[in-house]
């Protein structure tokens, strides 16, 4: 296994300046089952792009594939112009599963990053708390998890994710354990983050709404084998009001990606 | 088992209403049966018998004491580091594994004579039993609490680029200390009986096993009981003092916000 703290090696051409993370012609096959095909997508420095489609499509795959966990068949994943196939670390990653340790308070949990590479300082904590205050977790830093709800429990995890300094983050489905009510608020809190932190989002659901909502492009996914079947730009405004949800623009973007999913 | 710390006084109670219970049903046994005292003595009798021994009594119990405590920390500590070295090298798992549940079958009380045969009189033969009582639930309750350990959690530490020894002082470790406690606060009830087993196969040293033995052969009964009596209370003051350490260091079972010691506050900015 590389080591994910070396830096990346040897710069490669061909990829226009502002190409955040390109995923190249990716293939990966469990045995005789192909889990992902030809799958090929650039994402350009500070986008919003959510992967959508239904479960066994290879969302999951391509995550795994591109944070390292996994080694794809073939192709090859490039990230700031640099081969990083392979490498875990180079990205942040969230799942559904909130993966708090219950014996770290709220703010130990944000810091786990620093704590697991070199042990966190007095100067690592004051910034997650500074961070974490800023986006209305200031009453629950020395909380245990366990005392939080699950949406709460998500923000902690969005924190330690962010925290861990990544300028790419993929979200697998980070709300998709939440009630209707909590994820609203949860996309909204979201949106407010990347565009104040600038980072390039890579985010999975399954959820067409969530996808619209948030996305500055859809990218929408269809299984056996998993594949891209279309990537849609979602032309909606910034900052986006909870009305756009009902503009014709949202309704016709869900009408066209619906057709792909229920074909 | 209710570990909430707010209710911690609540069960002090219980343990005083239980006692007295006890005590009352063993008083109306005497009664009922009317038997007499060198068959059942009566709580007071066992209690007086107990009282006015104490000189003696008290170094026996000091002496069952120690052998219980030592060697419930040998057992402790030996069950601990074994599970770790279990739980993260597989190879050792698999050979280690068969032998202790073929040492967990075999009676104590037949471990116990060659034990003496090996190691004698003295104290190392008790020891040795006591820990092997313990170790046990010890092994068994951290290997799971190893085995608990969310894959996806494990993963999620090797992206964020943990070695593996942080991972394992970060997000392994603590996960065994909940588990630890289950296995200590089983250990803590039983090794006082590993203990007596020592004294009754032979001892160089008297203990309250030891006793136990010399006053049941005497027909005297209230001093085996008073005897019994010195067992329970070291049986259930060991189970109390874990019970008290566990709610201690796993702040996050009974607590909704850290300890005051765990606390974060704002640094200082350097002057």
């Amino acid at each position: 296994m590389p080591d994910p703290r070396q830096p990346p090696s040897e710069p490669l051409p061909m990829q226009s300046a502002s190409t955040k993370l390109s995923i190249g012609d990716l293939n990966v096959r469990f045995g005789s089952v192909v889990a992902l095909k030809d799958v090929s997508l650039d994402i350009a420095d500070g986008e919003f792009v959510c992967i959508l489609g239904a479960s066994g499509c290879g969302k999951s795959t391509l995550f795994n594939v591109v944070s390292g966990l996994l080694k794809a068949t073939s192709g090859k994943i490039v990230l700031d112009g640099q081969d990083v196939s392979n490498r875990p670390g180079q990205v942040g990653y969230m799942l559904q599963k909130d993966l708090m340790l219950p014996w770290r308070t709220v703010l130990g949990n944000i810091t786990l990053a620093a704590s697991l590479t070199r042990g966190a300082t007095a100067k690592d904590r004051d910034e997650a708390a500074e961070l974490a205050s800023r986006y209305g977790l200031g009453d629950f830093l020395n909380h245990y998890p366990h005392a939080l709800s699950g949406g709460m429990r998500q923000r902690v995890a969005m924190m330690r994710t962010i925290a861990a300094g990544r300028q790419v983050m993929l979200l697998d489905e980070p709300f998709g354990a939440l009630d209707a009510q909590t994820r609203l608020g949860m996309q909204q809190w979201l949106l407010q983050l990347w565009r104040d932190l600038k980072r390039t989002i890579l985010f999975v659901t399954h959820d067409v709404d969530e996808a619209i909502y948030l996305a500055d492009r859809i990218v929408v996914m269809t299984p056996r084998p998993g594949r891209i079947a279309d990537i849609l730009t979602v032309d909606l405004p910034r900052p986006r009001p909870l009305e756009v949800l009902t503009t014709d623009t949202f309704v016709g973007l869900k009408r066209q990606i619906m057709q792909h999913l229920y074909h | 088992m209710n570990t909430r710390f707010g209710a911690a006084a609540g069960p002090f109670l219980i343990w005083v209403v239980a006692m007295v219970l006890i005590l009352v049903a063993w008083q109306l046994l005497v009664w009922a049966t009317g038997l007499p005292p060198y068959v059942i003595p009566p709580p007071a009798l066992a209690f007086s018998t107990l009282l006015d021994n104490w000189p003696r009594l008290s170094v026996l119990t000091g002496q069952t004491l120690y052998e219980t405590a030592i060697g419930y920390l040998l057992g402790a500590v030996i069950g601990f580091l074994l599970a770790l070295a279990m739980g993260q090298i597989r190879v050792v798992q698999r050979l280690v594994m068969p032998a202790l549940i073929i040492s967990q079958a075999v009676p104590i009380v037949a471990i116990a004579a060659p034990l003496v045969i090996i190691f004698g009189f003295g104290i190392t033969p008790k020891l040795i039993i006591v820990a092997w009582i313990v170790f046990f639930p010890v092994v068994v309750n951290v290997l799971d609490g190893l085995a608990s350990v969310d894959r996806d959690m494990l993963n999620l530490a090797r992206l964020m680029g943990g070695g593996s020894l942080r991972t394992f002082a970060i997000v392994k470790l603590p996960a065994c200390i909940g588990p630890l406690f289950s296995g200590l606060k089983i250990g803590a009830t039983y090794a006082v009986t590993g203990a007596v087993i020592g004294e009754w196969t032979a001892s160089s040293k008297q203990g309250l096993g030891t006793y136990l033995l010399t006053a049941n052969a005497q027909m005297n009964t209230a001093g085996v009981y008073a005897a019994m009596l010195l067992l329970t209370v070291i049986g259930v003051g060991s189970f109390l003092l874990v019970f008290g350490l566990e709610v201690l260091m796993t702040p996050w079972r009974s607590r909704s916000t850290a300890p005051a010691w765990a606390q974060w506050k704002p640094s200082q900015p350097a002057s």
